[in-house]
Protein backbone atom coordinates (compact mmCIF):
# COMPACT_ATOMS: atom_id res chain seq x y z
CA UNK A 1 0.00 0.00 0.00
CA UNK A 2 2.97 2.31 0.59
CA UNK A 3 3.36 4.77 -2.26
CA UNK A 4 6.46 6.77 -2.91
CA UNK A 5 6.36 9.95 -4.89
CA UNK A 6 9.58 10.04 -6.92
CA UNK A 7 9.17 13.69 -7.77
CA UNK A 8 8.69 14.84 -4.19
CA UNK A 9 12.37 14.44 -3.22
CA UNK A 10 13.41 17.17 -5.66
CA UNK A 11 10.35 19.41 -5.29
CA UNK A 12 10.44 22.30 -2.82
CA UNK A 13 8.45 21.77 0.37
CA UNK A 14 4.82 22.83 -0.02
CA UNK A 15 3.88 26.31 1.13
CA UNK A 16 2.28 26.34 4.55
CA UNK A 17 -0.29 29.15 4.80
CA UNK A 18 -1.30 30.89 7.99
CA UNK A 19 -4.33 29.10 9.40
CA UNK A 20 -6.82 30.14 12.05
CA UNK A 21 -10.04 28.63 13.29
CA UNK A 22 -13.21 29.85 11.61
CA UNK A 23 -16.64 29.76 13.21
CA UNK A 24 -20.00 29.53 11.52
CA UNK A 25 -22.66 32.04 12.53
CA UNK A 26 -24.50 29.24 14.37
CA UNK A 27 -21.41 28.62 16.49
CA UNK A 28 -20.97 32.35 17.14
CA UNK A 29 -24.62 32.58 18.23
CA UNK A 30 -24.02 29.66 20.58
CA UNK A 31 -20.80 30.88 22.17
CA UNK A 32 -21.70 34.58 22.49
CA UNK A 33 -25.44 34.14 23.12
CA UNK A 34 -26.05 36.92 20.59
CA UNK A 35 -29.05 36.48 18.27
CA UNK A 36 -28.28 35.84 14.64
CA UNK A 37 -30.09 38.93 13.37
CA UNK A 38 -28.16 41.09 15.85
CA UNK A 39 -24.87 39.77 14.46
CA UNK A 40 -26.12 40.54 10.94
CA UNK A 41 -26.99 44.11 12.02
CA UNK A 42 -23.48 44.62 13.47
CA UNK A 43 -22.00 43.33 10.21
CA UNK A 44 -24.18 45.63 8.14
CA UNK A 45 -22.98 48.62 10.19
CA UNK A 46 -19.33 47.58 9.87
CA UNK A 47 -18.87 46.89 13.60
CA UNK A 48 -17.68 43.35 12.97
CA UNK A 49 -16.72 41.65 9.71
CA UNK A 50 -17.13 38.08 8.54
CA UNK A 51 -14.06 36.27 7.21
CA UNK A 52 -15.41 35.87 3.68
CA UNK A 53 -18.17 37.37 1.55
CA UNK A 54 -21.40 36.01 3.10
CA UNK A 55 -23.39 36.08 -0.15
CA UNK A 56 -20.90 33.71 -1.78
CA UNK A 57 -19.55 31.55 1.02
CA UNK A 58 -21.87 31.96 3.98
CA UNK A 59 -21.30 33.61 7.32
CA UNK A 60 -17.93 32.73 8.88
CA UNK A 61 -16.11 34.57 11.63
CA UNK A 62 -12.68 34.42 13.23
CA UNK A 63 -11.63 34.83 16.86
CA UNK A 64 -11.01 38.55 16.41
CA UNK A 65 -14.63 39.03 15.29
CA UNK A 66 -15.87 37.09 18.32
CA UNK A 67 -13.75 39.26 20.65
CA UNK A 68 -15.13 42.37 18.98
CA UNK A 69 -18.69 41.06 19.22
CA UNK A 70 -18.32 40.38 22.96
CA UNK A 71 -16.99 43.88 23.51
CA UNK A 72 -19.88 45.46 21.56
CA UNK A 73 -22.49 43.41 23.41
CA UNK A 74 -20.93 44.36 26.72
CA UNK A 75 -21.05 48.08 25.83
CA UNK A 76 -24.64 47.78 24.72
CA UNK A 77 -25.77 45.93 27.86
CA UNK A 78 -23.84 47.94 30.45
CA UNK A 79 -24.13 51.41 28.98
CA UNK A 80 -27.23 51.15 26.79
CA UNK A 81 -25.33 52.37 23.73
CA UNK A 82 -27.10 52.69 20.40
CA UNK A 83 -25.49 51.76 17.08
CA UNK A 84 -24.04 55.23 16.47
CA UNK A 85 -22.40 55.28 19.90
CA UNK A 86 -21.15 51.73 19.42
CA UNK A 87 -19.55 52.70 16.14
CA UNK A 88 -17.69 55.62 17.77
CA UNK A 89 -16.51 53.32 20.56
CA UNK A 90 -15.37 50.59 18.18
CA UNK A 91 -13.47 53.10 16.05
CA UNK A 92 -11.80 54.52 19.16
CA UNK A 93 -10.84 51.04 20.35
CA UNK A 94 -9.33 50.29 16.95
CA UNK A 95 -7.42 53.57 16.95
CA UNK A 96 -6.08 52.86 20.44
CA UNK A 97 -5.00 49.37 19.30
CA UNK A 98 -3.29 50.81 16.24
CA UNK A 99 -1.44 53.42 18.34
CA UNK A 100 -0.38 50.78 20.88
CA UNK A 101 1.05 48.70 18.02
CA UNK A 102 2.93 51.73 16.77
CA UNK A 103 4.33 52.50 20.23
CA UNK A 104 5.44 48.86 20.62
CA UNK A 105 7.15 48.95 17.24
CA UNK A 106 8.93 52.23 18.04
CA UNK A 107 10.13 50.93 21.41
CA UNK A 108 11.64 47.86 19.75
CA UNK A 109 13.33 49.77 16.92
CA UNK B 1 -30.28 -15.77 -4.17
CA UNK B 2 -31.83 -13.14 -6.51
CA UNK B 3 -30.73 -9.59 -6.10
CA UNK B 4 -32.60 -6.40 -6.85
CA UNK B 5 -31.38 -4.34 -9.80
CA UNK B 6 -30.07 -0.90 -8.80
CA UNK B 7 -30.62 2.01 -11.15
CA UNK B 8 -27.51 4.00 -10.33
CA UNK B 9 -28.33 6.72 -12.87
CA UNK B 10 -31.65 7.37 -11.13
CA UNK B 11 -29.89 7.35 -7.74
CA UNK B 12 -27.63 10.20 -8.84
CA UNK B 13 -30.41 11.86 -10.84
CA UNK B 14 -28.43 11.90 -14.09
CA UNK B 15 -29.21 10.62 -17.57
CA UNK B 16 -27.49 7.56 -19.03
CA UNK B 17 -25.39 9.74 -21.34
CA UNK B 18 -24.21 11.98 -18.49
CA UNK B 19 -20.56 13.04 -18.71
CA UNK B 20 -18.00 12.21 -15.99
CA UNK B 21 -18.20 15.82 -14.89
CA UNK B 22 -22.01 15.65 -14.59
CA UNK B 23 -21.68 12.53 -12.44
CA UNK B 24 -19.04 14.13 -10.25
CA UNK B 25 -21.18 17.23 -9.76
CA UNK B 26 -24.33 15.21 -9.04
CA UNK B 27 -22.47 13.09 -6.48
CA UNK B 28 -20.95 16.10 -4.72
CA UNK B 29 -24.32 17.83 -4.54
CA UNK B 30 -26.07 14.81 -3.06
CA UNK B 31 -23.16 13.89 -0.81
CA UNK B 32 -23.21 17.37 0.73
CA UNK B 33 -26.80 16.69 1.68
CA UNK B 34 -26.56 13.08 2.78
CA UNK B 35 -22.95 12.26 3.76
CA UNK B 36 -23.02 11.04 7.39
CA UNK B 37 -20.03 13.28 8.22
CA UNK B 38 -21.88 16.44 7.17
CA UNK B 39 -25.63 15.69 7.25
CA UNK B 40 -27.67 17.11 10.10
CA UNK B 41 -29.90 14.05 10.42
CA UNK B 42 -27.23 11.33 10.30
CA UNK B 43 -29.59 8.37 10.79
CA UNK B 44 -31.85 9.15 7.84
CA UNK B 45 -28.96 10.29 5.70
CA UNK B 46 -26.87 7.15 6.18
CA UNK B 47 -28.97 4.76 4.13
CA UNK B 48 -29.43 7.27 1.33
CA UNK B 49 -25.72 8.03 1.30
CA UNK B 50 -24.80 4.36 0.91
CA UNK B 51 -26.88 4.25 -2.29
CA UNK B 52 -25.32 7.49 -3.55
CA UNK B 53 -21.79 6.32 -2.77
CA UNK B 54 -22.38 2.98 -4.45
CA UNK B 55 -23.80 4.65 -7.57
CA UNK B 56 -20.80 7.00 -7.69
CA UNK B 57 -18.40 4.10 -7.14
CA UNK B 58 -19.71 2.41 -10.27
CA UNK B 59 -20.50 5.36 -12.53
CA UNK B 60 -17.31 7.32 -11.83
CA UNK B 61 -15.15 4.36 -12.84
CA UNK B 62 -15.16 3.95 -16.67
CA UNK B 63 -14.60 0.18 -16.49
CA UNK B 64 -17.33 -0.41 -13.91
CA UNK B 65 -19.67 1.95 -15.73
CA UNK B 66 -19.22 0.06 -18.99
CA UNK B 67 -19.93 -3.25 -17.22
CA UNK B 68 -22.94 -1.71 -15.56
CA UNK B 69 -24.31 -0.40 -18.87
CA UNK B 70 -23.88 -3.86 -20.45
CA UNK B 71 -25.54 -5.44 -17.44
CA UNK B 72 -28.47 -3.02 -17.60
CA UNK B 73 -29.15 -4.01 -21.21
CA UNK B 74 -29.32 -7.72 -20.36
CA UNK B 75 -30.78 -7.53 -16.89
CA UNK B 76 -32.64 -10.76 -16.06
CA UNK B 77 -32.99 -11.83 -19.67
CA UNK B 78 -35.07 -15.04 -19.83
CA UNK B 79 -35.91 -14.50 -16.18
CA UNK B 80 -32.42 -15.51 -15.01
CA UNK B 81 -30.01 -13.46 -12.98
CA UNK B 82 -26.92 -12.93 -15.13
CA UNK B 83 -23.39 -13.72 -14.04
CA UNK B 84 -21.32 -10.84 -12.83
CA UNK B 85 -19.82 -9.17 -15.93
CA UNK B 86 -16.32 -10.42 -16.61
CA UNK B 87 -16.75 -13.44 -14.34
CA UNK B 88 -17.64 -15.96 -16.99
CA UNK B 89 -15.94 -19.28 -16.39
CA UNK B 90 -14.63 -18.26 -12.99
CA UNK B 91 -16.93 -20.53 -11.01
CA UNK B 92 -16.63 -24.12 -12.05
CA UNK B 93 -19.06 -25.47 -9.45
CA UNK B 94 -22.55 -26.62 -10.30
CA UNK B 95 -25.24 -23.98 -9.74
CA UNK B 96 -26.56 -25.67 -6.60
CA UNK B 97 -23.13 -25.85 -5.04
CA UNK B 98 -22.51 -22.21 -5.98
CA UNK B 99 -25.73 -21.25 -4.25
CA UNK B 100 -24.78 -23.27 -1.19
CA UNK B 101 -21.52 -21.38 -0.87
CA UNK B 102 -23.01 -17.92 -1.29
CA UNK B 103 -22.73 -15.36 1.50
CA UNK B 104 -24.54 -12.08 1.96
CA UNK B 105 -23.40 -9.26 4.16
CA UNK B 106 -25.44 -6.51 5.64
CA UNK B 107 -23.93 -3.62 7.54
CA UNK B 108 -20.86 -3.32 5.31
CA UNK B 109 -22.28 -0.38 3.40
CA UNK B 110 -22.67 -2.16 0.03
CA UNK B 111 -25.83 -3.66 -1.43
CA UNK B 112 -26.10 -7.30 -2.52
CA UNK B 113 -26.31 -6.02 -6.09
CA UNK B 114 -22.97 -4.24 -5.77
CA UNK B 115 -21.34 -7.14 -3.94
CA UNK B 116 -22.40 -9.55 -6.64
CA UNK B 117 -21.58 -7.55 -9.75
CA UNK B 118 -18.84 -5.14 -8.77
CA UNK B 119 -17.33 -6.72 -5.69
CA UNK B 120 -14.82 -8.78 -7.72
CA UNK B 121 -15.70 -12.02 -5.91
CA UNK B 122 -16.01 -10.41 -2.50
CA UNK B 123 -18.68 -11.73 -0.24
CA UNK B 124 -18.18 -15.31 -1.33
CA UNK B 125 -16.27 -18.15 0.25
CA UNK B 126 -12.66 -18.58 -0.78
CA UNK B 127 -11.39 -22.09 -1.37
CA UNK B 128 -8.39 -22.80 0.83
CA UNK B 129 -6.71 -25.15 -1.66
CA UNK B 130 -8.34 -24.48 -4.98
CA UNK B 131 -11.86 -25.10 -6.24
CA UNK B 132 -11.73 -28.89 -6.10
CA UNK B 133 -11.34 -28.95 -2.36
CA UNK B 134 -14.59 -27.09 -1.78
CA UNK B 135 -16.87 -30.08 -1.86
CA UNK B 136 -14.62 -32.04 0.50
CA UNK B 137 -14.17 -29.35 3.11
CA UNK B 138 -17.43 -30.03 4.94
CA UNK B 139 -16.99 -33.75 5.17
CA UNK B 140 -13.37 -34.47 5.86
CA UNK B 141 -12.74 -32.55 9.08
CA UNK B 142 -11.10 -29.69 7.24
CA UNK B 143 -11.08 -26.12 8.50
CA UNK B 144 -13.64 -23.79 6.96
CA UNK B 145 -12.66 -21.41 4.19
CA UNK B 146 -11.97 -17.75 4.84
CA UNK B 147 -14.47 -15.20 3.62
CA UNK B 148 -13.51 -11.78 2.38
CA UNK B 149 -15.69 -8.76 1.95
CA UNK B 150 -15.45 -5.01 1.88
CA UNK B 151 -16.58 -2.59 4.51
CA UNK B 152 -17.44 0.99 3.65
CA UNK B 153 -16.25 3.49 6.23
CA UNK B 154 -16.64 7.24 6.32
CA UNK B 155 -13.67 9.50 6.99
CA UNK B 156 -15.25 10.49 10.28
CA UNK B 157 -15.17 6.83 11.30
CA UNK B 158 -11.52 6.64 10.21
CA UNK B 159 -10.79 9.70 12.35
CA UNK B 160 -12.31 8.36 15.52
CA UNK B 161 -12.66 4.62 15.01
CA UNK B 162 -16.01 2.90 15.28
CA UNK B 163 -17.81 -0.35 15.96
CA UNK B 164 -20.08 -1.71 13.26
CA UNK B 165 -22.82 -4.34 13.44
CA UNK B 166 -22.36 -6.87 10.63
CA UNK B 167 -24.76 -9.63 9.65
CA UNK B 168 -23.53 -12.50 7.59
CA UNK B 169 -26.19 -14.68 5.98
CA UNK B 170 -25.31 -17.95 4.36
CA UNK B 171 -26.89 -21.27 3.47
CA UNK B 172 -25.79 -24.13 5.66
CA UNK B 173 -24.62 -26.84 3.23
CA UNK B 174 -25.72 -29.62 5.61
CA UNK B 175 -29.19 -28.42 6.49
CA UNK B 176 -29.87 -26.26 3.43
CA UNK B 177 -31.25 -23.60 5.81
CA UNK B 178 -30.32 -19.92 5.68
CA UNK B 179 -28.41 -18.86 8.77
CA UNK B 180 -27.68 -15.34 9.92
CA UNK B 181 -24.73 -14.54 12.16
CA UNK B 182 -24.61 -11.08 13.67
CA UNK B 183 -21.54 -9.67 15.36
CA UNK B 184 -19.69 -6.45 16.03
CA UNK B 185 -16.58 -5.40 14.17
CA UNK B 186 -14.30 -2.73 15.54
CA UNK B 187 -12.80 -0.40 12.94
CA UNK B 188 -9.74 1.18 14.55
CA UNK B 189 -9.01 4.89 14.13
CA UNK B 190 -6.58 5.45 11.28
CA UNK B 191 -7.56 2.27 9.40
CA UNK B 192 -6.02 2.89 5.99
CA UNK B 193 -7.85 2.06 2.80
CA UNK B 194 -7.24 -1.51 1.70
CA UNK B 195 -6.41 -2.69 5.22
CA UNK B 196 -7.93 -6.07 6.01
CA UNK B 197 -9.63 -6.45 9.35
CA UNK B 198 -9.64 -10.06 10.52
CA UNK B 199 -12.63 -11.40 12.41
CA UNK B 200 -11.54 -14.82 13.68
CA UNK B 201 -13.93 -17.73 13.35
CA UNK B 202 -16.56 -15.85 11.34
CA UNK B 203 -15.72 -17.50 8.02
CA UNK B 204 -17.17 -20.67 6.61
CA UNK B 205 -17.89 -23.40 9.22
CA UNK B 206 -15.32 -26.21 9.36
CA UNK B 207 -16.26 -29.78 8.45
CA UNK B 208 -16.19 -32.63 10.95
CA UNK B 209 -15.61 -30.44 13.98
CA UNK B 210 -12.69 -28.52 12.49
CA UNK B 211 -12.35 -24.81 13.14
CA UNK B 212 -14.28 -22.24 11.13
CA UNK B 213 -12.48 -19.96 8.69
CA UNK B 214 -11.93 -16.28 9.31
CA UNK B 215 -13.75 -13.28 7.94
CA UNK B 216 -11.61 -10.57 6.39
CA UNK B 217 -13.14 -7.16 5.82
CA UNK B 218 -11.21 -4.86 3.53
CA UNK B 219 -11.59 -1.18 4.40
CA UNK B 220 -12.98 1.03 1.65
CA UNK B 221 -13.39 4.76 2.19
CA UNK B 222 -16.71 6.31 1.26
CA UNK B 223 -16.17 9.18 -1.14
CA UNK B 224 -16.39 12.49 0.72
CA UNK B 225 -17.90 15.65 -0.80
CA UNK B 226 -15.09 17.85 0.51
CA UNK B 227 -11.97 15.70 0.62
CA UNK B 228 -9.92 13.37 -1.52
CA UNK B 229 -7.68 10.99 0.36
CA UNK B 230 -4.14 9.88 -0.35
CA UNK B 231 -2.62 7.81 2.42
CA UNK B 232 -3.26 9.79 5.59
CA UNK B 233 -3.35 13.12 3.73
CA UNK B 234 -6.55 14.91 2.78
CA UNK B 235 -6.94 17.13 -0.27
CA UNK B 236 -9.54 19.87 -0.46
CA UNK B 237 -10.11 21.72 -3.75
CA UNK B 238 -10.89 25.37 -3.37
CA UNK B 239 -12.20 27.38 -6.31
CA UNK B 240 -10.59 30.79 -6.72
CA UNK B 241 -11.37 33.75 -8.95
CA UNK B 242 -8.33 34.81 -11.03
CA UNK B 243 -7.92 38.04 -9.03
CA UNK B 244 -8.03 36.10 -5.75
CA UNK B 245 -5.18 33.91 -7.00
CA UNK B 246 -3.20 36.96 -8.11
CA UNK B 247 -3.79 39.19 -5.09
CA UNK B 248 -4.10 36.51 -2.41
CA UNK B 249 -7.24 35.90 -0.38
CA UNK B 250 -8.69 34.25 2.66
CA UNK B 251 -10.85 31.17 2.29
CA UNK B 252 -12.71 29.01 4.75
CA UNK B 253 -11.86 25.35 4.35
CA UNK B 254 -13.43 22.39 6.14
CA UNK B 255 -11.37 20.17 8.42
CA UNK B 256 -12.22 17.49 10.96
CA UNK B 257 -11.41 19.98 13.74
CA UNK B 258 -13.99 22.41 12.36
CA UNK B 259 -13.69 25.06 9.69
CA UNK B 260 -10.37 26.84 9.27
CA UNK B 261 -9.52 30.23 7.84
CA UNK B 262 -6.68 29.82 5.35
CA UNK B 263 -4.68 32.79 4.06
CA UNK B 264 -3.70 32.13 0.47
CA UNK B 265 -0.66 34.14 -0.60
CA UNK B 266 -0.54 36.46 -3.63
CA UNK B 267 0.45 34.74 -6.92
CA UNK B 268 -1.13 31.40 -5.97
CA UNK B 269 -0.64 29.19 -9.02
CA UNK B 270 -3.29 26.83 -10.45
CA UNK B 271 -3.02 23.44 -8.74
CA UNK B 272 -0.85 24.87 -5.92
CA UNK B 273 -1.05 22.66 -2.84
CA UNK B 274 -0.92 24.50 0.45
CA UNK B 275 -0.17 22.28 3.38
CA UNK B 276 -1.97 22.56 6.68
CA UNK B 277 0.06 20.32 8.94
CA UNK B 278 -1.56 17.74 11.15
CA UNK B 279 -5.11 18.18 9.87
CA UNK B 280 -5.23 14.89 7.94
CA UNK B 281 -6.24 11.40 9.00
CA UNK B 282 -4.60 9.55 11.90
CA UNK B 283 -1.51 7.50 11.06
CA UNK B 284 -1.99 4.31 13.01
CA UNK B 285 -1.97 4.33 16.81
CA UNK B 286 0.84 6.78 17.53
CA UNK B 287 -1.38 9.88 17.49
CA UNK B 288 0.46 11.21 14.44
CA UNK B 289 -1.73 12.79 11.77
CA UNK B 290 -1.41 13.30 8.05
CA UNK B 291 -1.74 16.76 6.49
CA UNK B 292 -4.55 18.62 4.82
CA UNK B 293 -3.71 20.10 1.44
CA UNK B 294 -5.75 23.02 0.14
CA UNK B 295 -5.53 22.81 -3.64
CA UNK B 296 -6.04 26.00 -5.66
CA UNK B 297 -8.47 25.51 -8.50
CA UNK B 298 -8.63 28.75 -10.48
CA UNK B 299 -11.92 29.39 -12.24
CA UNK B 300 -12.29 31.73 -15.18
CA UNK B 301 -15.58 33.68 -15.33
CA UNK B 302 -17.70 32.13 -18.10
CA UNK B 303 -19.51 35.41 -18.84
CA UNK B 304 -18.51 39.06 -18.47
CA UNK B 305 -20.46 42.23 -18.10
CA UNK B 306 -19.45 45.13 -20.34
CA UNK B 307 -17.71 46.81 -17.41
CA UNK B 308 -15.82 43.65 -16.49
CA UNK B 309 -14.72 43.18 -20.09
CA UNK B 310 -13.46 46.77 -20.19
CA UNK B 311 -11.46 46.20 -17.01
CA UNK B 312 -9.91 42.96 -18.28
CA UNK B 313 -9.03 44.70 -21.55
CA UNK B 314 -7.40 47.52 -19.65
CA UNK B 315 -5.46 44.97 -17.61
CA UNK B 316 -4.32 43.19 -20.77
CA UNK B 317 -2.95 46.48 -22.11
CA UNK B 318 -1.26 47.41 -18.85
CA UNK B 319 0.12 44.08 -17.65
CA UNK B 320 3.74 43.09 -18.36
CA UNK B 321 2.97 39.43 -17.69
CA UNK B 322 3.72 37.04 -20.54
CA UNK B 323 2.87 33.41 -19.78
CA UNK B 324 4.55 32.28 -23.05
CA UNK B 325 7.87 33.98 -22.65
CA UNK B 326 10.41 32.62 -25.18
CA UNK B 327 12.74 30.03 -23.67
Amino acid sequence: MEETDQSSSAAPPPFEPMVEDAYSIETVVHITQTPRHQIAVYCRHGLIAPVTAPEREGWWFDQEAIRELRRIESLRHHYGMNLAALRVCVELYREVERLREEVRALRHS
Amino acid sequence: MPVEFKDYYATLGVTRDASDDDIKKAFRKLARQYHPDVARDKKTAEERFKEINEANEVLSDPVKRRKYDELGAHWQEDGRTPSPPGSEGRRPQAPNDWQAREFHFTGTGFSDFFEQFFGGGRGFGFEPDGPDSAAESHAAGRPGADIEGEILVTLDEVMHGTTRAISLRNLNPRTGQAETHSFQVRIPAGAIEGRRIRVPGKGEPGGGGARAGDLYLRVRYAAHPDFRVRGADLYHDVDLAPWEAVLGTTVVAPSFEGAIKVHLPPATQPGAQLRVRGHGLPKGRGGERGDLYVVANIQVPPRLTAKERALWEELSRTSQFNPREPL
